[in-house]
């Protein structure tokens, strides 16, 4: 058992512990390591002035002599889940008195202003550089998404993602890669990890086993992912909770397991990889998860950690509602000294507002759904305030499993005929919501008058209220009109 | 047709190669090594400071005790309104507490201030600071606050000819009322002060404000101290647009407070949320008007009356309205003009400037109006704006003062041609007719605006500045101004100005922190007038060197060399070198002097050319007892405007520009997408043509965000909810035009200004409008094109949130389900 978090901070070694461990690692490196061209803004990791990049030096495989350097947000996660990894801030990308290729583009094009936001911007080009040599305009802006910017315009930024090119002696993997700090690191986390301040305790056991017992010894443990909620409700005021759970040393929560018909990932599979790996497998979910979050959250959160925080507008939801999802929940050994293991399907999970069917003790480890199979028809969409990176007013998850029929009134044409519906929608009731009244008038011969009636349904039988994302009325709206012009695309083939 | 502008000058593209200098931080901003207030490392015993703060909109304060705080570990002061000496301020009237004491006008209104060793002693204090409250009846819209005549000032009218007259016998006439919302500056870096204590009293200020001097005073009455016992230091500003002209100030008073209390350094930092809630914002005006105009189009007549949502205290309000009243007329030339303002008191924060302070307000109107003519009489746009646009004929505004050096009918025609107006809006027109056979496609619109933004504060006195220049001996500068340096580059500008000066390189000119110990009675940095005023200044005090340095040269000439002092050690070989009046910065008529390359040059009337390296000269003038600093000060000339008669000159001049812009919207969600955007405009001859496009363009984006996405929507109690980036939305990287062309022309003839160049600071931002205009020319083609061709003006408040875009495309898909809310059957 380790009493600290061990980390590398631009290629220095740090155990950090107590108070210091369960601080922001952007306080922290602000207030603490003496880092202060980390900026803090908003402290709920939407406008990037507090990116610095990380890898995990034990999630490589053997073969990778280098380490994998992503883009976070510093500012609503704590140093102890920081233990196992290399952070480089903005004071470590300078050789000497040479500026990196991202500050010189940076500087160049004129694309600082009042400079507040810059190292954050600074830090996410250098991610991009980290995968891609140099970038097209879609790679730039991708990587610039999770970044404000309150002066520029963002023009003079973009040319700056566009005209830069990474360098070999700039690159952030061969700087920071030493093999020496990495096997330490590596060898040091085999060790459970406790951290402890002023009566909160931050638990990070190794096995699955430990886990679930110190969570059914301590109720009302919170699970840490990535805390990207949990982080930003502390940095509001909110008190961390006392006892805290981390699941970073457990090699099994890191699967992702293929069979032909389901995807299974684990709890700490974040939601790039989860991307990643759905382009293959669910297509649509893919498309969807590029406009969902920012890099920097992308990059570190996990689609568990969306199940469990169980907010009506978390946006994967309505799609694993759709398409057979079920969380997979360890919980406390039994008599035989198995920890106990159950499914729960998506369809069952929530029960009031953010409220989950979980016995106190229980664990999500993995979640499962199906993959999309060709002969479905799937649109998962989102109505925001703003394109990208912007909390949905409502989202809504469609499948049809079509068979065509000929029609001879219609001269031969052929007529989609709905087999089988699933509709799902965030945004309009306490809990997302699967529709099954919906599902089952929308079977039988996709018409005009069918679309338009399930629409109507649908904006009738929802129950959105007023918030500042929008009225419910708005919601009532948006939500049918997004069915109709679904069913209108596919109609038309 | 010629472009009539692009054979003036070449076209910049790239902004990577306009060749300018970069921002004076750029390698700090880089790097991250670029100190901001709270970058500041921690003194020992340094206070963090928290605000308790008023929740309701309206409140008597039953009780307030603070003393369970002080029995928190940690929590070593508080202090109440009874603390504070003086505790009332305000930039143009004394109407607001620092600290209110009985009764609070707005959520966010600070009861107490508590100081604490940790941040978490800090947040245990807050908490346990007792306040009990009793709601008062409060005053939410303008609407309210018309009826039970809540006001802040008094009405204010400029008028010219006859608008009732006009406004009976035009042909034609639209009316209307305009619903525009506020906007949050969200400057990255919110409000931060550092106070340090020092010896016998004196206090040391570092704070992010916009405006040092006021900072200075407002600690210093809050405190009970002298002027001359507090300095105020900004060294820059991660941001402000207008956010910390005035409101940084309490901000810097409550953690003075503390530091005197204390007798420790203190610091208050707001995080992003309080911030925001406690800050005012732009403020919500409400329009109602009437225009008259004649079958094409020719406006006859214009009556408004504007009502602003001051907030709780008068803040800036007044003046800017003032400024609102005198942009009504934009780009184009109304001969009967009524415009009237009033600025109405309300429970929430007291909103303030924000960069066009007012301006935008007024020309939103007019721009929209004018779309309302063009759907009236059947032509485009375009075609009723140029016909209106000021020109030879036409070029007196409503308060009598001259539009001179104007380009704007130029401008029109050059962006009409540069933009493809006529071809894309035909484009347009066709992709809406046939938009129905695309299931459900987008709906596009396009529309054209422009700016003409009077430059200087139309409170004159406000118009002046003061530098102060140091050169050191080994022939660097050191410059210190009134303005400060928040992004915009003024101190890129000013170092400019004086390397040009001295003809030396700008790496030899170091801009120093903005202080009231060097630069006293000065200006906020606002009104786009930072550079205008204190760079003014600067050339000035550089103009004094200049002069001596001048004389010396012209007399060093005719002395041998080695018998300069410099070569003698200063041991006094030569009688000491006098330089009397009667030299001025180029010399005299027969020994013409120059700047230029690092060297001084004498040059006579036969040609004959002395040259002497700048830092040589320096030392030489050092050893001759010739003084190598100065302080410049700079009034801007002809300013008369009568604030009683609402007639003369406000403006030096103005800053001019128009933008095209293309939207899509979608029929289903509302959501907009800006296709592209296409900006021309007059800026002068810049001091720093990048540092102009990143106003230009940033300014726009700003102003894109204001009127589209960002909403402030408050609670019951009249909080605000959308405090934080994740529920308030600035545009993001995603949301910038697929297509943003933007370019200056080149205009030399802005003589009366510094270098021949104009403010860039505001104008740009005004020009977004077309965004909002393009939105509404998308909404009404939908709506009127469907059957019977009948002109619908549709109304659209700002911001055109997609749900506003979405009510005003289909209002009759929201008629069940608003009727079912408003009835509470769910």
């Amino acid at each position: 058992m380790r009493d600290f978090a061990l980390i590398h901070l631009n290629g220095v070694r740090r155990e950090i512990r107590g108070r210091e461990a369960l601080m922001m690692l952007a306080e922290w490196l602000r207030k603490e390591a003496g880092l202060s061209g980390t900026k803090i803004v908003c402290a709920e990791g939407d406008c990037g002035a507090c990116t610095v990049l990380r890898a995990s030096c034990r999630a490589r495989s053997h073969s990778d002599q280098y380490l994998n350097f992503e883009a976070m947000n510093s500012c609503i996660a704590t140093v102890a889940q920081m233990d196992g990894t290399h952070i480089v801030t903005v004071e470590g990308m300078q050789c000497g008195d040479h500026l990196s290729p991202a500050q010189e583009a940076m500087r160049k094009c004129h694309a600082s202003q009042c400079g507040y936001c810059t190292p954050g911007f600074v830090m996410a080009i250098s991610a991009m550089l980290e995968r891609h040599d140099q970038a097209d305009a879609r790679t730039a802006s991708n990587y610039l998404t999770g970044n404000l910017c309150r002066c520029t315009g963002y023009a003079p930024i973009v040319e700056a993602a566009l005209t830069v090119r990474a360098t070999e002696k700039h690159s952030v993997a061969r700087r920071y890669s030493d093999p020496h700090l990495i096997s330490e690191s590596v060898s040091s986390t085999k060790l459970s990890m406790l951290v402890e301040y002023d009566g909160t305790k931050l638990f990070a056991p190794v096995s699955l086993r430990e886990a679930v017992t110190f969570s059914a010894a301590h109720p009302g443990t919170r699970v840490l992912g990535a805390a990207t909620d949990l982080g930003v409700q502390v940095n509001k005021g909110k008190p961390l909770p006392t006892s805290l759970l981390s699941l970073h040393l457990i090699p099994e929560l890191y699967e992702t397991k293929l069979t032909r018909s389901r995807v299974t990932f684990g709890s700490r599979v974040t939601l790039a990889e989860v991307r990643r790996v759905s382009q293959d497998v669910a297509p649509e979910f893919a498309r969807f998860l590029n406009l969902f979050a920012s890099p920097q959250i992308k990059n570190v959160a996990t689609l568990v950690g969306n199940i469990a925080n169980g907010s009506p507008i978390g946006d994967t939801l309505p799609f694993l509602l759709i398409a057979g999802g079920e969380v997979h929940v360890a919980s406390r050994p039994g008599a035989k000294g198995v920890v106990r293991k159950r499914k729960i399907p998506m369809t069952e999970l929530y029960v009031g507002y953010k409220k989950l069917a979980l016995e106190i003790g229980e664990i999500i480890t993995h979640i499962s759904f199906d993959r999309t199979s060709a002969k479905e028809v799937m649109s998962l969409c989102k109505v925001t305030q703003r394109k990208d990176l912007d909390i949905s007013a409502v989202s809504g998850a469609f499948s049809l499993t079509l068979k065509s029929i000929l029609k001879a009134s219609r001269n031969g044409k052929t007529t989609p005929y709905v087999v089988c519906a699933r509709i799902a929608y965030g945004g309009v009731a306490a809990t997302p919501l699967r529709m099954p009244e919906v599902e089952l008038a929308l079977q039988g011969e996709l018409t005009t008058e069918r679309i338009e009636s399930a629409a109507h349904l649908i904006a009738r039988s929802i129950k959105p209220i007023s918030d500042v994302r929008g009225s419910a009325s708005y919601r009532r709206v948006a939500a049918a009109n997004l069915f109709r012009r679904f069913g209108n695309e596919v109609l038309r083939g | 047709m010629a472009d009539p502008i692009r054979a003036l000058g070449a076209a910049v593209k790239l902004i990577s190669d306009s060749g300018s200098p970069s921002h004076d931080s750029s390698i700090t901003h880089v790097t991250g090594k670029s100190e901001y207030v709270d970058d500041r490392p921690m003194l020992k015993g340094e206070l963090h400071c928290g605000l308790v703060y008023s929740p309701y909109a309206h409140a008597r304060v039953v009780r307030l005790d603070t003393a369970p705080a002080l029995k928190i570990p940690g929590v070593i002061c508080t202090v109440t309104a009874s603390d504070v000496s003086h505790n009332m301020w305000g930039s143009i009237f004394q109407d607001q507490p620092i600290i209110a004491a009985d009764e609070t006008h707005y959520v966010g209104e600070v009861v107490a201030v508590v100081g604490a060793e940790t941040k978490e002693a800090l947040a245990k204090g807050i908490a346990a600071v007792i306040v009990e409250w009793e709601k008062l009846a409060d005053i939410r819209t303008i609407s309210q606050a018309i009826a039970a005549k809540s006001f802040i000032g008094s009405l204010r009218t400029i008028s010219t000819g006859d608008a009732e007259g006009a406004l009976t016998s035009a042909p034609h006439s639209v009316a209307g009322t305009l619903e525009i919302g506020g906007a949050d500056h969200f400057y990255l870096e919110s409000q931060a002060v550092v106070v340090y204590p020092k010896e016998d009293g004196q206090l040391e200020v570092h704070s992010s404000t916009q405006h040092p001097t006021e900072t200075q005073h407002v600690v210093a009455e809050a405190c009970g101290l002298r002027f001359s016992d507090v300095v105020c230091i900004a060294k820059r500003l991660g941001g402000a647009f207008g956010g910390k002209e005035s409101q940084a100030a309490p901000i810097a008073a409550y953690a003075a407070l503390i530091a005197q209390r204390s007798g420790r350094p203190a610091r208050l930092v707001l995080s992003k949320d309080d911030d925001m809630i406690i800050t005012g914002k732009r403020n919500p005006f409400q329009i109602e008007y009437r225009c008259g105009f004649d079958d094409k189009g020719k406006i006859l007549a214009l009556d408004a009356m504007l009502h602003s949502d001051g907030g709780a205290y008068a803040d800036l309000s007044t003046a800017i309205m003032e400024r609102a009243l005198l942009h009504c007329d934009n780009a184009y030339s109304i001969a009967n003009m009524r415009v009237r303002g009033q600025v109405c008191r309300t429970n929430f924060h007291p909103h303030t400037a924000f960069r066009g302070f007012g301006g935008p307000k007024g020309v939103a109107m007019i721009e929209s109006i004018i779309e309302d003519i063009a759907r009236v009489v059947g032509r485009d746009a375009l075609d009723v704006r140029t016909l209106n646009c000021y020109d030879q004929t036409q070029d007196i505004t409503h308060y009598g003062q001259r539009v001179q050096n104007n380009h704007l009918p130029a401008l029109f025609a050059s962006l009409e041609n540069r933009c493809e107006y006529r071809k894309r809006r035909e484009d347009i027109r066709v992709w809406n007719a046939e938009r129905s056979h695309k299931n459900n496609a987008p709906v596009r619109g396009l529309s054209m605006t422009a700016v003409k933004f009077g430059i200087s504060f139309t409170t004159r006195f406000l118009n002046q500045g003061n530098a102060l220049v140091n050169v050191h001996r080994d022939g660097t500068v050191q410059v210190s101004t009134g303005a400060v340096e928040m992004g915009q580059g003024v101190n890129s500008r000013i170092a400019s100005i004086v390397a040009q000066q001295f003809g030396l390189p700008v790496s030899s000119v170091r801009m120093m922190p903005t202080s009231t110990e060097k630069n006293a009675n000065t200006s906020p940095t606002a009104a786009s007038t930072g550079t205008d005023i204190n760079g003014a200044a600067a050339a000035k005090a550089c103009e004094s060197i200049c002069s001596r340095l001048a004389g010396l040269a012209i007399q060093l000439r005719s002395i041998p060399a080695e018998l300069w002092a410099t070569k003698t050690a200063g041991l006094g070989t030569m009688p000491e070198i006098i330089v009397g009046d009667g030299v001025g910065p180029n010399g005299t008529d027969d020994q013409r002097v120059e700047f230029t390359g690092g060297h001084v040059t004498v040059t006579d009337r036969s040609g004959a050319v002395f040259a002497i390296g700048f830092a040589e000269l320096i030392r030489d003038a050092y050893r001759n007892r010739i003084s190598l600093s100065d302080y410049g000060y700079y009034t801007t000339p002809n300013l008369g405007f009568d604030k009683v008669q609402g007639k003369g000159n406000a403006f030096l001049y103005f800053a001019q520009g128009v933008a095209a812009s293309e939207v899509e919207l979608d029929p289903d969600t509302g959501e907009v997408k800006v296709r592209r955007v296409d900006i021309l405009m007059d800026l002068g001859r810049p001091v720093n043509h990048a540092l102009d496009m990143g106003q230009v363009m940033g300014g726009f984006i700003q102003g894109m965000g204001w009127v589209t996405t960002e909403h402030l929507v408050y609670d019951i109690n009249g909080k605000l909810l959308s405090h934080s980036p994740s529920t308030y939305k600035i545009p993001n990287v995603q949301d910038t035009p697929r297509v943003f062309n933007a370019d200056l022309i080149f205009n030399e003839g802005n003589t009366q200004n510094i270098r021949g160049s104009k403010a860039s600071g505001e104008p740009p931002l005004l020009l977004s409008l077309s965004v909002w205009t393009a939105i509404r020319d998308a909404i009404m083609s939908a709506r009127t094109h469907s059957t019977t061709e009948e002109v619908q003006l549709v109304p659209l408040a700002i911001p055109a949130t997609a749900e506003r875009v979405l009510r005003g495309l289909s209002p009759e898909s929201f008629a069940i389900w608003d009727a079912q809310e408003a009835s509470g059957v769910h």
